[in-house]
């Protein structure tokens, strides 16, 4: 699964620092390494919805840094299945 | 026919301590095919000092700027200058260089410290003619410059730094030569703030007098082209990315989108960086042909303000962190002389949100602050719009 964290300015600015920081420690903690490939991405066209979250390629997600731990124990829950 | 160059100034100036003015004063007049730049150093300190100083650089460079004689110009100075009530005479030092399109320069010195001329790291010694004018001993040196020369005048502050504190003699013309052949600047810039800096250092952050240096570097150009987002018109994208390509020097894109449309253009793989250097500074990227890619338009704002700081100490700054603000700056001010902006005028969605910050919502005001701190830097700078 490869999970692109939105850095553009927009979602700079609504906290990309903090969710990339979240969802590494997540993927340490848990050894996901393997399995969830953590990536940034300049501006994904999706600024609206800052933090702009894409998991593989296609389903785009917003995340906020409240929101960030919940959302990857759901990425984690549904890696799994 | 003389190599293409680029005339590098740069001034700095310590003021005696506790004084709000400084009594020495750098007037620098540039023409495409001929430079002069006027050191002089008004007797005493303060306001007294200042105005002497203002007004012996401001006739000299005027009169020589207008085509004077320099016996006349000397003369007019001798005879303007208001009197000392306490000391009875009316006096400042002077330094002068003038220096024309060949690298011919003329060095013109009065009481100021002799010039420090170095080339390859090493003082190269000029024999000096003196003239006598309204009982002024005058001293001109004629010298033909290269690229890479480097030339300093200061005043007196400099030679007597530290004196009586941390020095018996204050530092010596030999030792702050010896402290200019150590030196490895790229910039006049960054050699003139060092100097400034060491002689800050042994006042103790308490000058005991005004202190100003002038450095001249003749330098090979260095060009440097940063695009700064994508034409309005997305149909001029393949054209203006082109240009940009072909065009000479380091190339820097600042903004995502622009960034992700070079990727595009050009076939090449965008990478963006994962790790923070600073939880301030977006991450930067990489594409294979470009020398720096950046986030747009909070890195720009953040380098502005940092330039304007920059412009306005003495110290030298320092780009060691790698994020994409210091790497821009170190660019900008360090490793290039002339700076080319290349604007597109395409409206950002995410700047029209109405959460986004106002002031980052038009990349061109704070281009414009920025090639605006950078003429004061003496950099070249010019700003082109792809549409």
């Amino acid at each position: 699964m490869e999970i692109k964290v939105c850095i553009g300015s927009a979602c700079h600015l609504k906290g990309s620092y903090d969710v990339i920081h979240i969802f590494k420690d997540y993927i340490q903690e848990n050894r996901l390494e393997a399995v969830m490939d953590l990536k940034s991405s300049f501006c994904l066209g999706k600024c609206s919805n800052a933090v702009s979250v894409v998991v593989d390629a296609d389903k785009y997600f917003s995340v906020s840094p409240d929101s960030a731990r919940c959302f990857i124990e759901e990425l984690h829950r549904w890696v799994m299945k | 026919m003389t190599m293409p160059h680029y005339i590098d100034i740069a001034h700095h100036s310590l003021n005696k301590f506790g004084e709000e003015l400084c009594g020495d004063k750098v007037e620098i007049i540039k023409h495409d095919d001929r430079i002069i730049v006027v050191l002089a150093d008004g007797l005493g300190s303060g306001v007294k000092a200042n105005i002497l100083a203002t007004l012996t650089s401001k006739i000299m460079s005027t009169m020589l700027e207008n085509g004077a004689d320099l016996i006349e110009t000397i003369d007019t100075i001798t005879q303007t200058l208001p009197v000392c009530s306490v000391r009875k005479i009316g006096y400042s030092t002077f330094s002068i260089i003038e220096l024309d399109a060949s690298l011919h320069a003329r060095i013109i010195e009065f009481d100021n410290p002799p010039f420090f001329l170095l080339r390859n790291h090493h003082i190269l010694p000029i024999e000096k003619e003196m003239i006598v004018s309204s009982d002024k001993k005058v001293y001109i040196s004629s010298v033909d410059l290269k690229i890479g020369d480097e030339l300093t005048i200061c005043s007196d502050g400099v030679i007597h730094a530290g004196v009586g504190m941390l020095l018996n003699f204050g530092w010596e013309w030999k030792n702050v030569a010896e402290f200019l052949e150590k030196q490895d600047c790229i910039s006049s810039e960054k050699l003139n703030r060092r100097l400034i800096d060491a002689c800050n250092s042994l006042y103790e952050d308490h000058p005991g007098d005004d202190t100003t240096a002038v450095t001249i570097k003749v330098r090979a150009p260095l060009e440097v082209q940063i695009f700064t987002g994508p034409p309005s018109d997305p149909s001029l994208d393949a054209q203006a990315i082109k240009a940009f390509m072909a065009s000479p020097g380091k190339k820097v894109v600042c903004g995502g989108t622009a960034a992700n449309i070079f990727a595009r253009e050009l076939g090449r793989d965008i990478i963006t960086e994962m790790d923070y250097i600073n939880p301030e500074v977006p991450p930067t990227a990489e594409i294979e042909g470009l020398d720096l890619v950046t986030e747009g338009v909070l890195t720009l704002k953040m380098a502005s303000e940092k330039l304007k700081a920059i412009a306005h100490l003495n110290e030298e700054p320092s780009f060691e962190k790698k994020d994409g603000v210091n790497a821009l700056l170190k660019l900008l001010v360090e490793d290039s002389t002339h700076i080319h902006f290349w604007v597109g005028r395409a409206l950002n969605p995410a700047h029209q949100n109405p959460d986004f910050p106002k002031e980052l919502s038009l990349k061109t005001h704070i281009i414009r602050d920025m090639a605006g701190t950078l003429g004061k830097l003496g950099k070249i700078v010019d700003i082109h719009f792809t549409d």
